[in-house]
């Protein structure tokens, strides 16, 4: 913390002595890096930070520089006023911009922002009102009392005031909540909706963040330049903007930073050879992908890891500690219907993988699913968890209808759930996923971002205990800042868990929790979900270790072909004639190779390209 | 005490860092005091700034190429007052914002006066740091709205395109007696400059445009706008379009049925229009051009053969207004005994100068020739008309 | 009525090549799951070289074209082996990279063959078709008549040979395929070296219609990959489709929207994109997850 505010302080110094240097070319230069780092920032955010592919991100800085530059010369605002409405202009383009966002992804989404961005330099290329093909000129610049911001060393101060605030809102909204969301539905945006994530406002909000960093960064160019032309947005310099942020390291905010100036730097240093240049930047950004895909933010991780692997010395003494049973609570005498499935069918192109199946788990139960591959459990799950909407019947939870809920309405209302192919936040650390799990705030409350910090900074603290409550109870103090995908099965499997229970749930679904543990861990899943029901938690579990069910489940609903087949206390369901019938039929099943794809069908909602 | 005294450390150094710093701020404002001096002694630098890369490149390399030409033939002859002629081309890659760090850079490096560039846009958003600097500059742009800058240390190598399209204008209107004329133009800086200069000088000489067609400026099909043109049966196109999308419009045209001759400035002369409209399609195409030809005279001949001689390629009119442009400046230079700054943007106005394109005379507009000459193109050359 | 017509006789002759870069795009993604942004300047290489085939070496059109397909799909083997640790990767890595490999392109084009640019002469000097006032290039024919013929020759690869079908199942999933004893990396290798071949084949027929320098590839690029996500991504058929409705979507918008086409264009493409993601014929995903 020390060493980290002498570094921030003399970078502090650095950038207020650093004009004393330079002539006034190298301040121009300087003033132009600092306004493509403010880009490259708003463009990390979208990119790097929530995973939306923004190629439109020069349309935005357009949007900035072409509203101040028409407010200030067609209707006689004064700079100040006009900045403001034009950063308001751009964040309303980027919300616009955005929609797409809502129904596609990845290079869909590229494209149809590359293609919006081609349609913004069009547009002002032709409006009257824009100035055409020959821009506006003339644009007065800001005026402070006392100082001359048409010096550009001044102006440069300006500048960096506003970069520094920038980057530190920046910053702290990639590690507050806020910004752990959006790099949870990058991660996985199935899973962060699990995890109660509003995935299309946080999408909203990314684009929304984005044009707020480009709008800055074209109200201090048209302050700077007062002129304004079509070329300076074009497509070529979208793709320079996005060479800085994959150099510098896209999912680092310092490393667009680092790349935005460094890029801006060597351009102005190479501006003789530019074809050359052109030639480096190519190769240069196909080997940081190839070899370096985390840009040079992520240099130094990977240099420590290196050396830290030549010492040959174990990072840490990690261990999976044992798991401190919650606190029972009293179980009521008369036990509600927590959850009720009635008649539910789901029909994906052709196949029936649900047909008419209807169940009812009390308050308290843990319930058992069980089935031969491909007999709808998951799907069973999909539906219940509002990744899947039924084709027919409805779906209550607590007697309301969520038949058409979404997976983040629902995990608000109390559910929550596990995956048969764990679906951790990669990129996240372990206690980062866990917080993503218990942040219950709903996405309208980032209000508060822009106006009360200081709320935002008391809930974070809140939440951080409380993720320390849950690694402690889940054994997994020792793996908080790991990654999750580097630690064993087993430990995943945990983390899932933990991140699940973490939401604190009334309803749990766990999709085959014991699939690649072995014996000792399996038993040890045994303690966990008791206690876990113990604490007032009911359990709903597909499992294929029978040995589990037998042990752990009170009631089991056995599936076969889409249809409840039997369902009773688990020694009634082993020895019905139906059951005993479809698991002879599954060895069958399985050679003729007929497994329902049940794993591999997206799903309804994920149907955005690739989620 | 004692053991406070430790943490306190770097956070002492930071406060002591703080305060030099606010004390180097109080001193003194920060910024260079880099006047535009001139030293007397060394090479006059002058500067070139153009696209070098990028897609509007091939103008920028043609216009080096003039202006090398001329500033060798003057080194050639010794110089300027005994000192040489330090010629650097810098890349603005026909972006504005480039453009600007380019002014900045060619101040700081000293450099006394500037050619190019020729994108009007990228004129325009250098023009004001050129002015505060003191640095002449000589652009190839003929928009009109570098006039209306009033910069008086910005001047135009060629005529604007009011010129070219009221000469045009009045030949196809007076001396043809066309009445039903055509307008295809595109959108981008120059097409817009055309479409408005032309439709005002038609307007003037009492013809409205029979169809006025706006294509953008990566179009690749014509279809709809040429066809709406053949449905109105003009006697002449007028087209407003750089070199290759106007080759490709006249193709297409052709192709079309339209054979009706296009009627241009000074694109319409050059051979990459006619090598990409094909030489049958351009022939009877009506060209208003202070540059038409390189046997024009012998003046152009003996351009033409030395631009042949040292690049083995033919001179073409962006060559021709860079090295009339130069060879402006270096007169000036001359004649002012190497001024810098205000007094060499006074020497250029008064600098009398018979070149390539015609008599260039400046006024305070910073527009120093405002003639063009008609020329149809007969068996694939540009024939001048009377 | 007359204008109508034309225009669109105007639109299906570039939508054919934009159909010709879409296939490419469409091949090399459903086979190996490569998002190509280069793929466009990959098609400008190809018409630099079969201009210079053609005009510098003096061969015939059809041979220069075939020599320019033969070196651009050589040229396609390289970028591959550079690109392979994209492959199935994060699409934000494959897009950067590829635009990468797109810049290097452009570059490498203008040290080669210079800034300014060259036009093509039509191969074919015959006048165009006069049908009821409706002109029709022969030329366009041609265009029209390759495309078809590449499209066809595609369908009937990928259907009936063997190497066809082992990409079928690459493309299906890599991982039974390899099971089965599928050389993937050489599957890969040729659908990406066929694709480039496309591409080639696209610049190639290009050149004579428009004009070739290193910005060609941008003018084909955005609107040829629009086809291929309006036809539904990997999808054959699909590209056809995509690439003739972006034709004459633009054409129809030059028509009545002059200057402000390419808005008109994007805007009617995204709204058209965002009713059905998956394109008119679906997405034909390489599902891996």
């Amino acid at each position: 913390m020390r060493t980290r505010i002498a570094t921030t302080g003399a970078v502090v110094v650095a950038a207020w002595a650093l004009p004393y240097g330079l002539g006034s070319y190298t301040i121009h230069v300087v003033d132009i890096a600092l306004i493509y780092a403010l880009l490259a920032i708003g463009m990390g955010l979208a990119m790097g930070v929530s995973g939306q592919i923004n190629l439109a991100q020069v349309a935005f800085f357009g949007v900035g520089a072409y509203s101040v530059a028409i407010l200030t010369t067609h209707y006689g605002y004064g700079f100040w006023p006009a900045a403001l409405l034009s950063v308001l202009a751009t964040v309303v383009t980027g919300l616009f911009v955005g929609i797409p966002a809502l129904r596609m992804q990845s290079h869909y989404l590229g494209i149809v922002t590359l293609g919006l961005a081609l349609g913004f330099v069009n547009w002002i290329t032709n409006a009257h009102i824009s100035g055409g093909a020959d821009g506006i000129s003339g644009v007065p610049g800001p005026t402070l009392p006392g100082v001359d911001l048409s010096s550009e060393y001044l102006y440069y101060y300006l500048e960096a005031v506003v970069f520094g605030l920038a980057l530190v809102f920046g910053l702290f909204v990639v590690r507050t909540s806020l910004g752990r969301r959006l790099r949870a539905m990058r991660d996985d945006s199935l899973a962060a909706g699990a995890t109660g994530a509003e995935v299309p406002l946080l999408r909203m909000t990314a684009f929304l963040l984005a044009s707020l960093y480009g709008g800055l960064a074209g109200v201090l160019y048209s302050g700077l330049i007062r002129y304004v032309a079509p070329e300076t947005f074009s497509i070529a310099n979208m793709f320079i903007l996005l060479a800085m942020v994959v150099i510098g390291g896209r999912r680092s905010l310092v490393g667009c930073v680092v790349g935005a100036i460094g890029l801006t730097l060597v351009r102005e240093w190479l501006s003789d050879f530019s074809t050359y240049a052109q030639l480096g930047y190519g190769v240069v950004v196909v080997v940081m992908v190839v070899f370096a895909p985390t840009g040079l933010a992520g240099v130094p991780a990977r240099l420590r890891g290196r050396y830290e692997r030549w010492r040959g010395r174990e990072t840490a003494r990690a261990e999976l500690r044992p798991f401190t049973p919650y606190s029972p609570v009293e179980r009521p005498d008369t036990a509600g219907v927590l959850l009720a499935v009635e008649g539910v069918t789901k029909q994906f192109r052709g196949l029936r993988a649900l047909d008419g199946v209807s169940l009812a788990v009390h308050e308290g139960e843990i319930r058992g699913i069980v089935g031969p591959n491909g007999s709808g459990k998951t799907t069973l799950f999909n539906v219940i968890s509002g990744f899947y909407r039924a084709t027919a019947g409805t779906v209550r939870l607590v007697g309301d209808d969520t038949t058409a809920a979404r997976p983040y309405a629902l995990s608000l209302a109390g559910l929550s759930r596990t995956f048969q192919n764990l679906r951790l936040f990669g990129q996240l650390t372990v206690r980062e996923n866990v917080l993503v799990a218990l942040d219950r705030s709903r996405t309208h409350s980032i209000w508060r971002y822009a106006l009360w910090q200081p709320g935002v900074w008391m809930h974070e603290r809140l939440l951080r205990a409380q993720a320390d409550e849950v690694l402690e109870r889940f054994g997994l103090a020792d793996f908080a800042a790991a990654g999750p995908t580097s630690l064993p099965y087993g430990i995943q499997r945990r983390i899932e868990i933990a991140r699940a229970m973490a939401a604190r749930p009334r309803l749990l679904l766990l999709d085959e929790p014991a699939a690649g543990l072995n014996g000792e861990e399996v038993q040890q899943l045994i303690r966990i979900v008791r206690s876990i029901r113990d604490s007032g938690t009911t359990v709903i579990l597909i499992e294929h270790n029978m040995g589990l069910v037998m042990s752990l489940c009170e009631k089991v609903t056995v599936l076969s072909g889409g249809n409840v087949i039997a369902e009773g206390t688990p020694q009634e369901v082993v020895t019905a004639p139906e059951v005993i019938e479809a698991y002879l039929g599954e060895s069958d099943l399985a050679e003729l190779g007929m497994d329902t794809p049940e794993a591999a069908d997206r799903p309804d909602r994920a149907k955005e390209a690739t989620s | 005490m004692y053991r406070i005294a430790q943490p306190l450390a770097p956070r002492t150094l930071l406060a002591a860092a703080i305060a030099s710093a606010a004390a180097l701020t109080a001193c003194s404002a920060p910024g260079g005091s880099d006047k535009a001096g001139s030293s007397d002694s060394g090479p006059i630098k002058i500067a070139v700034v153009d696209a070098r890369s990028g897609q509007l490149s091939s103008l920028g390399d043609w216009e080096f190429k003039g202006a090398k030409l001329a500033v060798d033939e003057w080194n050639k002859k010794g110089g300027i007052n005994g000192r040489r002629i330090q010629l650097k081309s810098f890349d603005d890659q026909g972006d504005p914002t480039t453009g600007t760090n380019l002014a900045r850079k060619i101040s700081s490096e000293k450099y006394i006066a500037m050619i190019g560039t020729s994108e009007s846009a990228v004129t325009i958003a250098m023009a004001p740091v050129l002015k505060q600097e003191g640095i002449p500059n000589i652009t190839s742009g003929q928009s009109d709205g570098l006039v209306a800058l009033k910069s008086e240390f910005l001047f135009l190598n060629g005529p604007t395109s009011t010129t070219y399209d009221t000469t045009l204008a009045k030949y196809l209107i007076q001396e043809k007696g066309y009445k039903k004329i055509a307008m295809i133009t595109n959108n981008g800086s120059y097409g817009a400059g055309e479409h408005d200069a032309f439709t005002k000088a038609a307007k003037d000489l009492g013809v409205t445009p029979v169809t006025d067609q706006v294509v953008t400026t990566d179009q690749k099909d014509f279809s709809a706008a040429l066809t709406k043109i053949r449905a109105t049966k003009p006697q002449v196109v007028f087209i407003g379009s750089e070199e290759v999308e106007a080759g490709l419009i006249v193709k297409q045209a052709r192709d079309l049925g339209i054979t009706v001759p296009f009627a241009g400035a000074a694109p319409q002369g050059t051979p990459v229009f006619a090598d990409t409209a094909g030489k049958a399609a351009v022939e009877g195409t009506i060209v208003s051009s202070p540059y038409l030809s390189n046997d024009s005279g012998p003046a152009a001949q003996k351009f033409a053969a030395a631009y042949k001689a040292a690049y083995g390629e033919d001179a073409e009119l962006h060559g021709a207004k860079a090295y009339d442009g130069t060879n402006i400046l270096l007169t000036a230079l001359k004649n002012s005994k190497v001024a810098t700054g205000r007094k060499l943007a006074d020497a250029i106005r008064s600098t009398a100068y018979d070149g390539l394109l015609g008599q260039f005379r400046y006024g305070t507009d910073g527009v120093g020739i405002t003639r063009t000459s008609i020329g149809v193109i007969t068996s694939g050359a540009l024939v001048r008309q009377k | 009525m007359q204008d109508t017509l034309q225009t669109l006789v105007g639109g299906l002759s570039l939508g054919a090549v934009y159909a010709l870069v879409a296939m490419g795009f469409s091949l090399v993604y459903r086979t190996m799951g490569l998002v190509n942004f280069a793929h466009a300047d990959i098609a400008m290489i190809g018409a630099y070289a079969a201009s210079t085939f053609y005009l510098t070496a003096k061969l015939p059109f059809a041979a220069a074209m075939v020599t320019a397909i033969v070196v651009t799909g050589v040229i396609g083997l390289v970028i591959e082996r550079v690109l392979r640790p994209l492959e199935n990767k994060d699409f934000d890595l494959m897009l950067i990279g590829t635009i990468g490999f797109g810049i290097v392109l452009q570059a490498v084009a203008v040290l080669i063959w210079g800034t300014t640019g060259r036009a093509v002469p039509s191969p074919l000097h015959a006048a165009p078709l006069d049908i009821l006032g409706i002109r029709v290039r022969t030329y366009d024919l041609l265009v029209m008549a390759v495309t078809a013929v590449a499209v066809v020759a595609l369908a009937l690869f990928l259907s009936r040979t063997k190497r066809g079908a082992a990409m079928q199942a690459v493309a299906m999933d890599h991982e039974a395929a390899t099971a089965v004893g599928i050389d993937v990396g050489r599957s890969n290798a040729l659908a990406f070296a066929i694709g480039a071949g496309l591409a080639a084949l696209a610049g190639g027929l290009v050149g004579p219609m428009l004009y070739v320098d290193a910005s060609l590839g941008g003018a084909l690029g955005i609107k040829g990959f629009a086809a291929a996500m309006l036809g539904g991504f990997g999808s054959v058929q699909g590209a056809v489709v995509g690439g003739i409705a972006i034709g004459v979507l633009d054409s129809y918008a030059a028509g009545h929207f002059q200057g402000y086409s390419v808005l008109v264009t994007f805007l009617v493409f995204t709204v058209a994109i965002m009713v059905r993601p998956t394109g008119i014929f679906g997405e034909r995903t390489v599902s891996r997850a």
